[in-house]
């Protein structure tokens, strides 16, 4: 008893956030029973008539849906393992460098493009890849090869919107390899060093096996964003020519919501993809638990 | 982006076609006070006072689209100025802003105050949000306030716009007050400059169009990137379409046109019945002849991906554009980098008979009011106000035109003939066959307006509106409104053109759940196929697939509304 009442501070330090998540996360999630009805906005959510599963039929039905899923999925998983690997991979080689204003500056450009919205690198990407922006003529007079329109090709677009991503966040993400990296006890390299071991080998036996949890639990914690392709990247970027490859979840609910009006279609879809997210982050966070031994409750 | 742009130049329009409908200053304010005079003098009034002013403020809030460049006067704000401070002033109307958004926005904030039904009192919608409104019961019948207390040169205006309130109107019940639509069809505007430089005839067909093109890119009119045709920007539309019906600035409808294709809209197939233009076979052709122009280079290689294809024309690297009368609005920043720039309209190209083919627009922006508001005659009030009255008080305070940025529920209002009286008027005055003076001035104040200005502008000879035969600084902010009233009006008035009209302007049952995933396909379909990313066959995979995916069944209601 007494140790609870020790903690009421904290409560209470806590009541302002518990109230943000019920007014901005949770109250509004009565919005999703429109899924499951024929929405007039003249009646109001409770009033309008209810039709029960027909928006998740009809969209079952559309191609577009599937297509727009699998796009989903596939930039998603693409920009995790992307995000996973290079922070972690430029993590260790910045580690390797022993000038510390080196690194420190490095340390600092590479995480700027991190605070920049899309909006802004958006403008600058289609820019450079335009037809007669800096890689097509660099690509003219290196190589000779003909101009290509990168951002109206099916097939280079999910390839662009991945690397620019990874660009933009990897400089960020590496943060926290950083700071695992430097809890490594300097005297596990020492003792390594004593007994002869090479630097590729004090590499692959402490600093990997060191960091190598941490990896896991944002690999797996990550997971519950599998269905998040980035709608500020796609939609800053995409134009029709792409819908084939880069039309994702949200820029489908975008259009069918806000453009054409079809509320509940869109919050079905919306519902859908929120659904498999619940399911997702759940699975990871049992992952986590399991792999890295990270709980949060 | 590309609708920011046209709201850029309809609001300049639209700046002057206010003082069109309200130059008479002298006029419209005395009509208002006889009125209340006579009412005044015990005389029986049958007819409601439309100008009295409120014993008490009444309060109108506002969803207002705000242009984020425009500077005010002072400390004036869009919710705060000269304009809404006299209204409070002489008639006791209060604007309030429920809400703001960039014009760019702003269509997307009105469905949203739609969908969550937390509507202002009055707003400005357009054709579709209209529909979704009538559909949900969310405005206001103004049949009854509209007779009662519209002001005469309110219902003259409407009277002389034919068809326009029946649009509006919805099982006998008037929900909306619409604009006037500004007469619009796509135009080619060609660097005239450029045509005589290489001493090339104008263009008639699409092969001469195509010709041009090539002989401007050839010889490097426009710099080493000289671009031959440039159109549809990112997050354009490649034609209009029959829920936006004058959308013509800057993509190809004229092209399709000249092949007798009419995309975007329904049109009647050979046997009398409804078809979607898209599925036609003229279509196909049309985008074969622009699919050939991208791969041989005419046409922008970034066409649907460029940013803003009005930069493109500003740096003068292009010298061919397709846009209505009032393109020339947005051409000023191309003359202003090269005075010599000589943008001049043609109504082509032609199709083979010769003929010069256009779909018909249909209004585009109405005034509604939300159904629980206690007051819908204040409404209609402002609009009186809005057409009848500028007093000379608060006109020359600022010594500059209102515009939409200024005035509350703001919409062009003119006599149906408003563009043709400007244009053949001016030039009258301009050769000294009508004094000023006989410039219908109570009805078309705006052209009165121009009129005035027209000799400080034009040089002669004043049947040439090439640029050089223009005086462009003497009174710059008249050169604009004169040079597209007499270089792109006067096109476009005496064009004869084969006006083609959409068989519904709205949506059916089914395209309501369907109309997105096949407006989707198409997009998708023929901005591929004119990128030479798809086959050309690919258009008949599309056509069966539109039948498919619901075309079948939208085609047959559609057939059922005739």
């Amino acid at each position: 008893m007494q140790n609870r009442s020790a903690y009421k501070h904290y409560y209470l330090m806590l009541l302002p956030g518990l109230l943000w998540l019920c007014f901005f996360n949770l109250l509004p999630m009565y919005g999703i029973v429109m899924a499951f009805k024929d929405f007039n906005p003249g009646l109001g959510i409770f009033r309008s008539d209810w039709i029960g599963f027909e928006h998740f039929k009809y969209m079952f039905e559309l191609d577009d849906s599937k297509q727009v899923f699998k796009n989903t999925i596939i930039i998603a998983v693409m920009k995790m393992i992307g995000n996973l690997i290079v922070p972690m991979l430029f993590a260790l080689m910045l580690n390797e460098v022993k000038n510390r204003l080196f690194t420190r500056s490095v340390q600092t450009i590479v995480y700027l493009p991190h605070f920049l919205s899309w909006v802004i690198i958006a403008g600058i990407l289609l820019d450079i890849f335009s037809y007669t922006g800096p890689v097509n003529q660099l690509l003219q007079t290196w190589f000779g090869k003909d101009p290509i329109l990168f951002f109206a090709n099916a097939e280079l677009f999910p390839w662009l919107v991945v690397i620019s991503d990874v660009w933009k966040e990897f400089g960020f993400g590496a943060i926290i390899y950083f700071a695992a990296l430097t809890s490594i006890n300097p005297e596990m390299y020492e003792a390594a060093a004593i007994d002869g071991a090479s630097q590729w080998k004090r590499l692959t036996s402490i600093t990997l096996p060191s960091i190598l949890p941490v990896a896991i639990l944002l690999g797996t914690l990550s997971l519950g964003n599998i269905l998040n392709a980035g709608f500020d990247q796609i939609f800053n970027l995409y134009n029709p020519s792409v819908y084939s490859t880069g039309d994702i979840i949200d820029t489908w609910v975008y259009r069918a919501g806000l453009i054409d009006m079809q509320y509940g279609l869109a919050t079905a879809v919306g519902l859908l993809k929120s659904v498999v997210g619940l399911i997702l982050i759940s699975i990871s966070y049992t992952l986590a638990y399991r792999f890295a031994n990270y709980r949060i409750f | 982006m590309k609708k920011g742009l046209k709201i850029v130049a309809l609001s300049l329009v639209a700046a002057l076609s206010v003082t069109a409908c309200s130059g008479n200053t002298n006029n419209g304010a005395s009509n208002g006070n006889t009125s209340q005079k006579e009412s005044g003098s015990g005389q029986t009034a049958v007819s409601t006072d439309t100008f009295a002013k409120y014993e008490e403020p009444v309060v109108v809030s506002i969803g207002r689209s705000i242009d984020p460049s425009y500077t005010y006067e002072g400390n004036d704000t869009a919710e705060n100025n000269l304009y809404t401070r006299w209204l409070l002033d002489a008639y006791n109307i209060e604007i309030k802003h429920e809400w703001e958004a960039a014009s760019s926005d702003y269509g997307q904030k009105v469905s949203l105050a739609i969908g969550s039904n937390d509507l202002p009192d009055a707003m400005i919608v357009d054709e579709s949000q209209l529909r979704q409104m009538v559909k949900a019961d969310q405005l206001a019948d103004l049949t009854e306030v509209y007779e009662q207390y519209g002001s005469e040169r309110l219902k003259q205006i409407y009277d002389s716009n034919e068809g326009l309130l029946e649009g509006v109107t919805f099982d006998g019940k008037l929900y909306a007050l619409p604009e006037t639509t500004l007469p619009s069809a796509p135009l080619t505007w060609i660097r005239k400059d450029w045509l005589d430089e290489l001493s090339l005839n104008e263009p008639k067909t699409i092969a001469d169009l195509e010709e041009v093109a090539k002989a401007f890119i050839d010889n490097k009119m426009g710099g080493d990137n000289t671009i031959g045709v440039v159109g549809t920007q990112q997050g354009g539309s490649l034609y209009s379409t029959f829920l936006s019906s004058s959308d013509h600035f800057l993509n190809f409808s004229s092209v399709f046109f000249a092949k007798d294709a009419y995309p975007g809209i329904w049109v009647k197939d050979d046997e009398g019945k409804a078809v979607y233009g898209s599925t036609t076979e003229e279509t196909k052709e049309a985008l074969a002849v622009l699919r050939d122009w991208y791969a041989s280079g005419v046409l922008d290689k970034e066409v649907g991906i460029r940013k803003s294809t009005q930069e493109v024309i500003a740096s003068g690297q292009t010298g061919i554009f397709f846009g209505p009368w009032w393109s020339a609005y947005n051409i000023m920043d191309s003359i202003k980098n090269d005075d010599k720039a000589n943008w001049r309209p043609y109504a082509i190209p032609v199709n083979e008979e010769g003929k010069f083919n256009s779909n018909q627009a249909t209004g585009s922006s109405f005034i509604v009011v939300k159904k629980s508001y206690k007051n819908p005659e204040a409404v209609i009030k402002l609009l009186n106000i809005h057409v009848n009255e500028k007093e000379e008080s608060y006109k020359t305070a600022v010594g500059k035109e209102l515009t939409s940025q200024e005035i509350p529920l703001f919409l062009i209002m003119g006599h149906g003939d408003q563009l043709n009286y400007a244009v053949n008027t001016t030039q009258k005055v301009l050769r000294d066959e009508i004094t000023l003076e006989e410039v219908d001035k109570l009805n078309y104040g705006f052209t009165y307006e121009i009129a005035s200005h027209v000799k400080n502008v034009k040089l002669e000879p004043f049947d040439n509106f090439d640029i050089q035969y223009w005086d462009q600084e003497s009174d710059p902010d008249y050169f604009s409104h004169l040079y597209a009233h007499l270089n792109g009006g006067s096109t476009f008035v005496n064009a004869d053109i084969n006006w083609v009209k959409s068989l519904v302007t709205s949506q059916t049952k089914t395209m309501q759940t369907r109309w997105s995933n096949l407006k989707k396909l198409e997009d998708e379909t023929f901005l591929k196929i004119i990128m030479g990313s798809a086959p050309i066959e690919e258009f008949d995979t599309f056509v069966e697939k539109w039948y498919q995916q619901g075309g079948d069944q939208i085609t047959q209601e559609v057939n059922d509304l005739q």
